[in-house]
């Protein structure tokens, strides 16, 4: 009986461990929930809402908020990297397999597409609709890569699906959409993660 | 009970090769050295045992070239795929 029950386990720990990443950290998402939320106080209080700066042209100041969302960026995904390390390390696992690659992949193409959106409505001088495009791009690729990952990341996506289209009906309260999306959201699927996976 | 016992099958009875049926239902393909880091062995260990499964016909090997390096990719067959899940079933069945 013993045996069988063994037997059973590490079969499902060897399909879940061969199919899917799981060095995926809680405090990936925290992180970039944290970091979103000061990027986008930053371009609220520095240039959205903030008089001083109406002396920049429109130009200057979609300039000022692209950088900014590029540092929000490359910052999650940094520590995003980092965490990730760390974890594949603790359970004595490679980082780089196929799994992994497929996951980055099936990450890819939609964030890239919208990335390339983005940039074309910037380019065209319609910053107002970026926030609801980056959300529903973003959402889709989680949607997308969360077969090779946890459950958790499809409801994520999910999420960010809606309050992208949220943003877009309600284009002038971007911000604040994309604030729970890519803040408030990130954080609480974050410390869910980490309690259900990461503390095990 | 031994009705049930009698649907195990001794061809999965090592861990090692109930690992090996596990990678290969869940995935399309796998190459040996991927099958090695999963399961943690050495080549000779993993060779051993794909032989004997490759001889029962549960799974299949293609050989193909990675640039001028060889590389051996295997899938599950058929009636492999349904052997172990006739097995897994027996399991199950057992801790009923």
């Amino acid at each position: 009986m013993e045996k069988q029950l063994e037997d059973l386990k590490a079969i499902r720990e060897m399909m879940e461990k061969s199919s899917k990443f799981l060095s995926l950290s809680g405090l990936s998402g925290i992180v970039a929930g944290i970091t979103a939320i000061a990027g986008a106080a930053f371009a609220w209080f520095c240039v959205l809402n903030n008089p001083s700066a109406n002396c920049f042209d429109r130009y200057q100041r979609i300039s000022v908020l692209l950088a900014d969302a590029i540092l929000v960026l490359l910052i999650s995904i940094g520590f995003g990297i980092y965490f990730s390390v760390k974890k594949a390390k603790k359970r004595n696992q490679k980082l780089l397999n196929r799994v992994t690659i497929k996951t980055i992949y099936n990450l890819s193409v939609p964030l890239i597409t919208g990335a390339v959106f983005s940039l074309l409505f910037l380019y065209r001088g319609e910053p107002e609709i970026v926030a609801s495009i980056t959300l529903v791009f973003y959402g889709l690729a989680l949607v997308n890569a969360s077969k090779y990952t946890f459950d958790e990341i499809h409801y994520l996506g999910i999420t960010e699906i809606l309050l992208g289209i949220g943003a877009a009906i309600f284009l002038h309260n971007g911000i604040i959409f994309w604030t729970i999306g890519f803040g408030f959201c990130h954080i609480i699927y974050g410390l869910i993660m980490y309690k259900k996976y990461d503390l095990k | 009970m031994a009705n049930i016992i009698a649907n195990l099958n001794k061809a999965f009875e090592s861990r090692i090769r109930l690992g090996i049926m596990s990678v290969l239902m869940v995935n399309e393909s796998a190459d040996f050295s991927t099958i090695k880091d999963l399961l943690e062995l050495t080549d000779g260990n993993l060779a051993s045992h794909i032989k004997a499964l490759e001889a029962l016909n549960y799974i299949e090997s293609t050989k193909q070239f990675i640039g001028r390096k060889p590389n051996t990719k295997y899938t599950i067959t058929d009636l492999g795929r349904q052997s172990f899940q006739e097995h897994l079933d027996a399991l199950e069945n057992l801790i009923r």
